[in-house]
Order: C-alpha cells, then structure tokens, then sequence
C-alpha cells in the first residue's frame, strides 16, 4: 500500500516533471504553421525567416555580444524596457554603411534588426522567451515589444539598412526655430516609385551633424548659407539624403518620434563615413582574426588533419582576398561569443598551424552570414576546438594580421568558470 | 595631480606591529597573541583594511564636496557602460601587460562630472575603447556601493601576473572622468608631435604632452600608433590620412620630422603587436587629431549641444542644503545645482520664474515610476539665486537656490539628490531603464553582481 502510494507519488512527480520539461523545452512553441524556425549549428539561416523589427540601442556588453533594444511597438515607446538580444557569432553588424562591431555603435541609435529565436535556448545568453511573445500586449507599450526572435543575424543603423535596401530618404518640409526642428521625410527607393512609403516626421536639434564631402556642419551652418530658414518653414522638394536616426525622449505627449543624428548630404559624405568604419574593422578582424565554422574534419595520422571551414560574411572584400590557396595558416576553437577559449596565451601561442590547401567561392546566392568562401586547411595538431560544427578564428599568414595579446575580456580564462563560456542572462536588469 | 593626504600604513606594517608581540612571555603570548590576531583581522575587515586609526582615510560625505586634491587620479580604457546606473569598467594603465588587467568597475558620484571632447557629457556619450582620465574617491558608503568595495590601499596592491601595482584602486567612486583632449584643455597642455612613421596609411607618431605656453622641461615623447581610421579635424573638415598623405603633408611611406606641430588627440587602446614575450603591451592609439582651434572648438559644440538637450529633459541636478519646512506641506527649499554644465543651462535658473523638483536617486534616476517627472514634481517659484564667491569645488556649480513649494515631498530632504526643472524647460516622459517602478531595492541601490569576476 505504501509502496503503491510512493509509485503514485513517483507517477506524479514524473508527470509533472515531464510536463514540466515538455512545457520548458517547447516555451510554448507550436504555432498554426507547425514547429517555429530555429537556426541550426552547421547552416546559415535564411534571411527570410527572420523576424524584422527596430529599436534603440540602449546597452551594449560587447565582450559577450549581446545588448539591449528598445523595441518600437505600437504603444508608449518610453515604457518600453530595453528588451536584450544576443548576436549569433555569424552575425553581422553595420554601422555607417560598413561592417561593424557592437563597440562601434552609439547607445541611442536606432537599429534594424532581423532576428531568430534561440538555436539552443539552453545556453542562450540573454532571456528565453515564450514563442510567440512578439503577439504579446505589453499594457500601454502595445504588442511587439518583447519578441522571443533575440538572436540577431543582421544588425543595422539607418543608412546601413537603407543602402541594403535601395533606398534614401527624401526630405519634404523642414519647420525651424532656434537651430531645432523637425523635418518631414519618407524613406523610399533610390529609383523608381515606392509605393510603400510613407511620410515620418522627426526632430533634429542643433547638435544634429550634417555631412557634406568632407564637412561636418551644423545646422546653423545651414541657416548661414540661406539654405535653411532661421526660422519657420522651408519645402526641401524631395531632396534626397541619408539619415542616422536616434531617439530622445518627445515633448507634447507625443510617445513614439524618432530623432535625427546625422545627415548625409551626398555620395562623398556617406562614402567617407563608411571608409572609416570600414577601416575600423578591418583592424579589429585582423588582430582577432576572421570567424569561421567548421563543416569538417579529415583526421590523418599522429594528430595531424584537414579542415574544410566556411568564413563568415560581412567583412571588407579586403580581408577575404588575404586567405589564398598556398598561404600559412592559423586556427583556434573559439565560444559561440568569439570569444578566445585559450586564456591568458594568446591566439597564435595556442593556434593549430599549417596551412590553406585551397580556396572556394560558392557560386549562386551566399546566405547572409556566410561569405560563400571555404578553406580547406591542413594542420600537424588538430585540437579539441576545432570539430564540425564549432565556431573557429582563423588567422592567414598573408597581408598584415599582427600577433597581438587580446584584453582580458575578449578571452575565457582557464575554462573552470562555466559563466565565462555560457553568460548567463542574470546581466540583464528585470523591469 | 597630487594625491596630498598621507597614505595610510601597509598591511605588512600592521604585521610587523604583531610581530612585536612576540617578546611577550610563552603563556600570554599563547593567550593574547591569537586574541590581537583575531581582533586585528577584525578590525581589518570591519574597516575594510581602513586600519589607520590616527589618519582615517578620506571618503566623500553627503552634502559636501569634496576637494578634487583628495582625490586619487588614474587612466585607462573605457570597457564597459551601464549608462542608466551611472557606472561602467575602466581597464586602468598600471605598470605591467595592459591587455591582462580586467575591467575595473567606477561609479559616478552623484555631482560627478563626465568631459568629451571638451565640453559637457554623460557616460552614454562616450565611445566604448576611449582612453579617460579619472579622479575618484573611495565609495562614500560602501553598503551602498554600485561597485566592488576594495580594501583602501588596493592601488598599492601587486595583483600579479604581470599586470603590476596600481591597476584595481579601491578609489571607484568618481569626481571627474574626462577624455584627452578635455584633460588638455583643462589642464592647460597640448600634444606636440615630433615625428611620423608611415607606410600603408598605418604607423606611429612620435608626440609629447606639454603646456601649451612653452614647453616646461617635464614631458617626455611617447609613441602613439595611429591607422587609416583615425580621424583628422580641420576647421570643420573631417579628413583621413590618406588625405594628408596626398596633400604631401605626411609621406606615403617612411618617416618626416613634425617639427613639433601643436595638436589635441584622442586616444584610446588597441592591442598592439607582440608576442608574450616582447612587444608593446601599453601603447595607446590615437583615434583623432584636431589641427586647429576651430576644429576642436566645433567638436565642443557639437557635444556642448547634445548635453544642453539630454540635461534640459531629465532636469537639472542638485542636493538639498536645507528645508525650511512650514504650514500644509509648504517648505522653502535650499539646494545647489551641480556642476559642469554648460553656463547657458544655469542661466535658466531666474529669481521668480516657476520650477519643479523632484528626488531622485545617487544615481540620478527619476524615482517616482512610469509617471514622468513634470507629473510627479513639487511645483512652486525660485525665490532667489546666489552665486558662491570665491573657490568652486568641483561637482558643485556654486549656484544655489532657494524654491519655495506648496507640497514638500519625502525625497526632498537635506543631503538628498533632487532634479530641478526651470519653466523654459520641455516636460518629457523618460525612457523606462532611467526610472524606478515598484521600489525594487535592486532599482535603487544596484549591486555589483552585474560586474563579471575574473
């Protein structure tokens, strides 16, 4: 009797623990369509499946490549607490046109976003959320606001999204008093109609920097030379620009209106931007070297091995042109973080050497996230790290690539401290 | 700057004073030499290492401001920002490897003050890689730390593995964070740059910091790398060094005496080469020149304007000197307004106009909830304002005002930080990270736990 009643109990506690289990691992997962879309180690997700959505950048932990965004919903923007992403490490950042580092980016900015949920929810590094959160009504900050698509592919200011796109801003009235304002504008393609657009209207004050060759003005600049009035109303007929866009918090009641922190006012100007963010990152792949996954592994004898990896996409075309087939090599395991996982040694003290058999571009259409570029390399010391699947930096003996000691933060120490390779989400405030 | 007040005595003397002990007789020695051990590691621990009875060591107390010479002064690479709580992670130049010192968590004080680019600023302003300048304090109340509370003679620490002295001072809580060219201006000092290495618009230059009105013997050349990144300031151009490159004012390749050109740099940390071994370990990068005065001056502005708006929409802050209180919740209310703000903001500040007030927290957080401060606010009138004679410590403004209101509110209390909103100024809602809701204690008095332990 007592041992039946232990069984029930037993039972019980399974059932709700496999209930429990089920519930934790599905976080409310089925949909009408069938089983959610999560990315899968070993393959670059389609940009379509993405979920789409922008916000304010409002805190960055770069060393984990995760942040927070202030999510535009259809409520209150300012009650909107920022809603944390993490990066996929194939993800890409753009910032001014040109690749990018989450370090590189202003806290404020707006950013366009295209994530996916978890590809493993249990070592997500920021908070797993019900699948279907994005249909969530967060009260007075509408639905929208908190989506489980937190893992982001494509992260993107303004003018990023916009030359992605096709598309410019065009400026149709500005209103000015006291070097402030705002501007009506819409966004639409470069060429031809768009007929999807539609007028936004957004503030500029007199720190807005305004860009035109190699000038940075402002807006009293403008009123100088009578292109804009001291005061009042101007018609700006449509004149075509780039625009980097923030958010302030608005007066007069008014929840959701985004802020202009830039203006490009020519080709020359958003060109030039890009060149020095271009060269920004080109210097930090070249001293962290360029992230890759392994797609496989031949083992040969006495630890020696070839390995086929496929580069990750979005950096300079200046950068990829250093792996050739004949060059030295380096390779290091590294975190889904890019972390370097091999402490206080530095990359090439614990690198896997030899080098790049050869080098192949994928023909058709390349996934955003991957470059299309596969290297297979040849190595006398293969190493845990580098296993199908895994995320690796690799390191061509060819172009400039200094040897340089990471700073403490962008490596995990002597791996005891299971936090250092997982962040948790604990970083991340509770509102 | 001189840290003036005297350094309190090593732990190794507070060890050599037990060792004295140990003339005592073999039977009191096994009797009183544990109990001194015991009540010393006490005292050690209850005064968090603050051993030194006869020279207490200084912390900064509500209500005053303390003298920027008591503070000790350091500089390293911003790492990390948590702009909505007012700290973030320096990587602070000690003596040993730059790249193995770990991020040290700082705290702004409440009248802290942040430079860039020489004018006013928030952490939130500051890319993330600048290299600051730093004048801090220990915590003025360590239970409430938003950092790590170190022993107070950390900065004399050796933390080994080549990262040397100096690198985690327990003086975390900071009176002034300013970037190179603020810490120029201020100090009066410019960088004259001797000589350029160059090759693939990639190189080194040869500078020295001196005063800018001759040079004063002390200064000694560094060398800075820069790269085809780096930014050049003319006038209102912004140009690269590919441009000087072309305009032959630097060669393509090779090296050309500078004869000393006077400039402002920005500056911050890149890994430089080397391998464990041999190498640079602490070289600093210069991400930006400013060629001119009207370069510099046009950057100023730029950030001058940015702060001007940030300030005039989460109002401008102060603490409470006194509160006279009266009948029905009226009181007239003494406070001075912090400092470091642009003079066109005080100057907002008029004998009658209308104002609000508010508390808010040490770390300038709106503390009233989702309802925004205008809706939250005492109202009522500025009665007068007087401006201080004399000497201005740092972090205060030296502007006080008396305000009177029909609706005195707990926050506003003496030695308590308040916001002040003169009536020219917009009313906004703020954005959800900048305020308090449901009096969580973790809201108001965050803890360090979101800093990682190396």
């Amino acid at each position: 009797m007592l041992r039946n009643r232990k069984m029930t109990q037993l039972n019980s506690t399974c059932w709700a623990a496999t209930l429990y289990l089920g519930m934790a691992l599905l976080a409310g997962t089925t949909n009408a369509e069938g089983e959610p879309f999560r990315p899968v180690a070993g393959k670059f997700p389609p940009l379509e499946e993405a979920l789409s959505y922008r916000g304010e950048l409002v805190f960055v932990d770069h060393a984990n490549r995760r942040g927070s965004i202030r999510v535009q919903g259809v409520g209150m923007y300012f009650r909107n607490a920022p809603h944390p992403f993490a990066m996929l490490p194939y993800g890409i950042v753009r910032y001014h046109g040109a690749p990018a580092d989450l370090r590189d980016i202003p806290l404020g900015t707006v950013l366009h976003v295209r994530g996916f949920l978890p590809p493993d929810p249990k070592i997500s590094a920021v908070p797993v959320l019900p699948v279907n959160n994005k249909m969530k009504n967060s009260g007075y900050s509408g639905t929208g606001i908190f989506p489980a698509e937190n893992h982001v592919l494509l992260l993107e200011d303004e003018p990023s999204h916009c030359q992605r796109e096709g598309k410019v801003w065009k400026l149709k009235e500005v209103d000015l008093k006291n070097n402030q304002g705002m501007i009506v504008a819409s966004r639409e393609l470069k060429e031809g109609e768009d007929g999807k657009a539609s007028e936004e209207t957004m503030t500029f004050d007199a720190a807005t920097r305004i860009w035109r060759g190699r000038e940075r003005l402002s807006v009293t600049d403008l009123i100088v030379e009578g292109i804009w009035p001291a005061s009042g109303k101007k018609s700006l007929d449509g004149q075509s620009v780039l625009l980097g866009v923030t958010w302030k918090p608005t007066p007069d009641g008014v929840f959701t209106r985004f802020h202009i922190s830039d203006i490009w006012l020519d080709d020359t100007a958003m060109q030039r931007a890009a060149q020095n963010q271009t060269e920004t990152h080109k210097a930090l792949i070249r001293s962290r070297w360029m992230p890759a996954w392994i797609d496989a592994v031949e083992y040969g004898r006495f630890g020696s091995a070839i390995v086929t990896a496929t580069l990750f996409g979005g950096m300079d075309e200046s950068l990829y042109t250093d792996f050739k087939k004949d060059v030295s090599a380096m390779m290091n395991g590294v975190e889904n973080t890019l972390k370097h996982a091999g402490g206080n040694y530095g990359p090439e003290h614990m690198a896997s050497r030899g080098g790049i058999l050869a080098v192949t571009k994928t023909d058709g259409k390349v996934p955003l996230g991957s470059s299309g570029i596969q290297i297979r390399f040849e190595t006398d010391l293969i190493t845990e790290g580098i296993r199908p699947g895994r995320v690796v930096r690799v390191r061509p003996g060819n172009g400039n690539w200094p040897h340089v000691r990471l700073p403490r933060e962008e490596f995990v120490g002597d791996g005891s401290n299971l936090e250092a390779r997982f962040p948790t989400p604990a970083i991340f405030p509770k509102y | 700057m001189r840290v003036l007040r005297k350094a309190p005595r090593s732990v190794s003397e507070e060890f050599d004073a037990e060792g004295a002990c140990l003339s005592l007789t073999p039977r009191v020695s096994r009797v009183l030499l544990p109990l001194a051990a015991f009540c010393l590691r006490l005292s050690l621990f209850l005064f968090g290492t603050s051993f030194n009875f006869a020279d207490e060591p200084f912390r900064p107390e509500p209500g005053k401001f303390p003298s920027l010479e008591k503070a000790h002064s350091y500089r390293g690479e911003l790492v990390f920002v948590d702009h909505a709580n007012r700290r973030g992670s320096i990587r602070v130049q000690g003596d040993g490897k730059f790249y193995r010192n770990d991020p040290h968590p700082f705290a702004m004080l409440p009248y802290g003050i942040v430079r860039y680019h020489g004018a006013p600023a928030e952490l939130r302003d500051l890319p993330l890689g600048t290299v600051m300048h730093v004048r801090a304090f220990l915590p003025p109340d360590p239970k409430l730390s938003a950092v790590p509370v170190l022993p107070v003679n950390n900065k004399e620490k050796d933390v080994g593995h080549y990262r040397g002295t100096g690198i985690f001072p327990a003086e975390n809580h900071v009176l002034l964070l300013e970037d190179e060219p603020s810490y120029c201006l201020r100090e009066g000092l410019v960088w004259k740059l001797l000589e350029v290495r160059i090759r693939n618009n990639v190189g080194k230059i040869i500078a020295s910091r001196e005063p800018k009105a001759g040079g004063d013997g002390n200064s000694t050349a560094e060398e800075l790398t820069f790269d085809a990144a780096t930014r050049i300031w003319r006038g209102r151009e912004r140009i690269r060094v590919a441009d000087l490159v072309t305009e032959e004012a630097w060669p393509a390749s090779g090296k050309k005496d500078l004869g000393g050109q006077v400039v402002l740099l920005g500056i911050t940390w890149k890994p430089a080469p080397g391998d464990g071994l041999s190498g640079a370990f602490t070289q600093f990068h210069i991400s930006d020149i400013w060629l001119d005065d009207d370069a510099i001056q046009d950057a100023a502005h730029f950030q001058t304007e940015t702060h001007k708006t940030f300030t005039r929409s989460r109002w401008m802050p102060a603490s409470v000197d006194a509160v006279k209180y009266e009948t029905f919740g009226r009181a007239t209310v003494t406070a001075t307004l912090f400092g470091g703000m642009d003079d066109s903001l005080y100057n907002d500040f008029q004998k009658g106009i209308a104002a609000q007030i508010n508390g808010s927290e040490n770390t300038l957080k709106h503390a009233a909830g989702h309802y925004g401060p205008s809706h939250m606010a005492s109202s009522g009138k500025i009665l007068d304002v007087t401006k201080a004679a004399g000497e201005i410590p740092l972090g205060s403004s030296g502007i006080r005002i008396r305000f009177e209101t029909d609706l005195i509110i707990e926050g506003i209390r003496p030695g308590r930080v308040v916001r002040i909103r003169p009536e020219s100024w917009p009313k906004m809602q703020i954005p959800r990270e900048e305020y308090l809701f449901n009096n969580s204690p973790e809201d108001r008095f965050p803890t360090p736990d979101i800093f990682p332990k190396y």
